[in-house]
């Protein structure tokens, strides 16, 4: 009760209310801001992406069978995924929806154009668009399509990453589906509900180290255009329905750039900013599920993968093994993990803090919510240290797929034999702990911020911190004894 | 800015037409030019799951439920000049053709393996897999059978 208007009137602490660190691109970098605004920018980008992926259908479909000779398998599963989470999470926000092909036909449909911008009216825009243009169901506005989606292909991940003709069905359904909700319903929809990678895109973007935002939240507010979330004749409307007035987390801005082009006062820049700092809130149970679907995800993979329980490995790969009882006991208890087990210690933990610091003024939901980010930057790190070893110790695909993509016996760049070689294995554990203790830390910073945004007293603080904290901890020591063996 | 536009759909269409067009265009032409003219390219795949050699094509969307027709017996005419291109579909395979002293070759799944003979005689020329890759391993075999123009004896 009463603690979000005790939020908003008191006067918050010093260290918060000093704002972080704050860079801003486009002023330094004037030449980049005029690169965003060329209407043709996003059309730019897209298009080698969809050149890439359109080679990666047709080689799942009709190149070798054998995943690590196919480039589906190895350009998506191994590079893609690496620079996705390693690269393109922490340092670039939702960068790769600014470049990725899935949504290019459905935006097509929906625009008539793949460059050019068309004023007029449309439902809620001053952009003229086609299709039906429906309102997608409010009970479905949130990202638990996307939990549970991402959750039934990952459980699936052992065909997914290894047959090329699995991947090949699931990026085809993808654009057909795409392309299919952009006739019915309005912008995005497929993007903000349905893409099975934009949950855990939305939910690491936070902790990036860019951020695209208005520069004057004073200007948005006089702003009678409000041409960001409208569109104009400069801009389409925000295909993810994003308010830059009221935007403060990176979740759900897919950085199309529309609205920097389309915003007549000049008002919105990108910005560097420190990572996993600023934006610390999650707004509801969905995505705190995503962050311990995300985590277990991470956990459960590395069990299977690193861990030495050899029955689990022939459970987990329905892909060669083909034991359906096994794989339905691996599924179920995966699934288990992710939405009941550990979301229950997690629950369990934010109860025995309330109760610890006598935080009664706090209610468990708040407390729950808040405390959730803990899990994102742990989650995200967790991530990366399990991806480490995978680009390392298959890198060596890429040259030789590179030069014979659909392993039909090309041999374009003279390095389709090239040997496949792990690149220096012994050093796998010691990239993996500091990345996951940097996990950790950013974890509990971020229990800090939030814990001191809610109590003003350290010890009720601390005493509050203290359950969550030993509750990461432990998922960190579990992680680490599966690192180091 | 109504050519960028135009240039945009038709650098989409390229792309959609042109990349499958220049697949397909090296996969039937571009692959035979490599070889000297008048080389008889004969592409095998071996399958484990039934022990065969197969002049199908073993590729993502049929190997699920493919029903590889068995390379039983090759046709040569005497005097072709011929390329075996040699691919796994599933595990390591190896290659022989113990009449020419040709292999065992291994075959890597997903690999593709090039072997070169002349067929200057009449007669068979046995081929197999040359190493226990899978339980019907021994069933791996076939036969060129190398047609004669009468000008010379059988191997
Ligand atoms: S949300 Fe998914 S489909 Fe949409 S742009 Fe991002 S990755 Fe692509
Ligand atoms: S159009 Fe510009 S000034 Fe107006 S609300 Fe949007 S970002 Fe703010
Ligand atoms: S706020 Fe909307 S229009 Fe602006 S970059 Fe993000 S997704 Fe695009
Ligand atoms: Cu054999």
């Amino acid at each position: 009760m009463a603690t979000a208007e005790r939020i908003l009137t008191e006067p918050v602490p010093q260290e918060i209310e000093k704002k972080p660190w704050r860079f801003d691109v486009f002023a330094h970098l004037p030449w980049l801001k005029g690169l965003v605004r060329m209407r043709s920018f996003q059309f730019l980008v897209i298009l080698p992406n969809l050149f890439l992926f359109y080679l990666f259908l047709i080689a799942g479909f009709f190149g070798t069978p054998i995943g690590n000779r196919n480039i589906i398998i190895v350009f998506v599963w191994i590079l893609w995924w690496f620079v996705l989470i390693a690269v393109m999470m922490p340092f670039g926000s939702r960068l790769w929806c600014t470049m990725c092909p899935l949504p290019f036909f459905g935006d097509w449909l929906q625009r008539r154009s793949v460059v050019g911008v068309r004023s007029g009216k449309s439902p809620g825009t001053l952009n003229k668009f086609f299709g039906l243009q429906k309102r997608w169901p409010k009970r479905l506005s949130n990202i638990w399509l996307q939990n549970f989606g991402f959750l039934f292909l990952a459980t699936f991940s052992a065909l997914l990453v290894t047959r090329p003709l699995v991947s090949a069905i699931v990026f085809g359904v993808l654009i057909l589906l795409a392309a299919g909700m952009a006739l019915v319903y309005r912008l995005r929809t497929f993007c903000n509900y349905i893409c099975p990678i934009s949950g855990f895109l939305s939910l690491y973007a936070m902790t990036s180290t860019v951020e695209l935002r208005s520069a004057d939240k004073e200007v948005c507010l006089k702003c009678t255009t409000k041409s960001c979330i409208r569109g104009s004749d400069k801009g389409w409307a925000c295909p993810w329905n994003v308010y830059m007035g009221k935007l403060d987390r990176n979740n759900y801005c897919g950085l199309c750039f529309e609205c920097v082009k389309s915003c007549p006062n000049d008002n919105i820049s990108l910005y560097l900013r420190p990572f996993s700092t600023s934006d610390v809130a999650l707004r509801g149970y969905d995505e705190v599920w995503k962050a311990c679907i995300m985590l277990m995800l991470a956990f459960s993979y590395s069990i299977v993968l690193l861990g030495p329980w050899g029955w689990l490995k022939d459970w987990a790969n329905i892909s060669e093994k083909h034991n359906w009882g096994g794989f339905g006991m691996f599924a179920a208890g995966q699934a288990l993990l992710a939405l009941v087990i550990f979301p229950a210690l997690f629950y369990l933990s934010i109860r025995l803090g309330k109760w610890y610091a006598r935080a009664d003024d706090v209610s468990t939901k708040e407390l729950f919510l808040k405390y959730a980010y803990m899990l994102v930057p742990m989650g995200l790190l967790a991530w990366i240290a399990f991806s480490v070893p995978l680009i390392m110790v298959n890198g060596s695909y890429i040259v030789s797929v590179a030069s014979d993509p659909l392993g039909w016996g090309m041999n374009l760049l003279g390095t389709a034999e090239f040997p496949w070689k792990p690149l220096w294995p012994q050093w796998v554990p010691f990239a993996q702990v500091p990345i996951l203790l940097a996990g950790l830390y950013f974890g509990l910073r971020g229990l800090h911020k939030v814990g001191s945004q809610l109590f003003k007293d350290p010890t009720q603080l601390f005493r509050s911190m203290i359950p969550p904290a030993v509750l990461l901890l432990g998922v960190t020591v579990l992680f680490l004894k599966l690192f180091i063996g | 800015m109504k050519w960028k536009e135009t240039a945009g759909v038709l650098a989409v269409l390229i792309v959609l037409l042109g990349l499958p067009m220049m697949l397909k265009y090296w996969r039937t032409v571009g692959m035979i030019h490599r070889y000297p003219p008048n080389t008889k390219v004969i592409r095998l795949t071996a399958v484990a799951d039934g022990g065969l050699w197969t002049q199908d094509e073993i590729v993502g969307y049929n190997y699920w439920w493919r029903k590889p027709t068995r390379a039983g017996e090759i046709a040569l005419n005497q005097g072709d000049h011929v390329v075996v291109q040699l691919h796994s579909a599933d595990v390591l395979h190896s290659f022989a053709i113990p009449l020419l002293h040709i292999g065992p070759v291994e075959v890597p799944a997903g690999h593709t393996v090039e072997v070169a003979f002349d067929a200057n005689r009449p007669g068979d020329l046995t081929f197999l897999c040359w190493q226990v890759c899978s339980p019907e391993h021994s069933k791996l075999q076939g036969d060129f059978i190398v047609k004669s123009n009468g000008s010379e004896d059988s191997w």
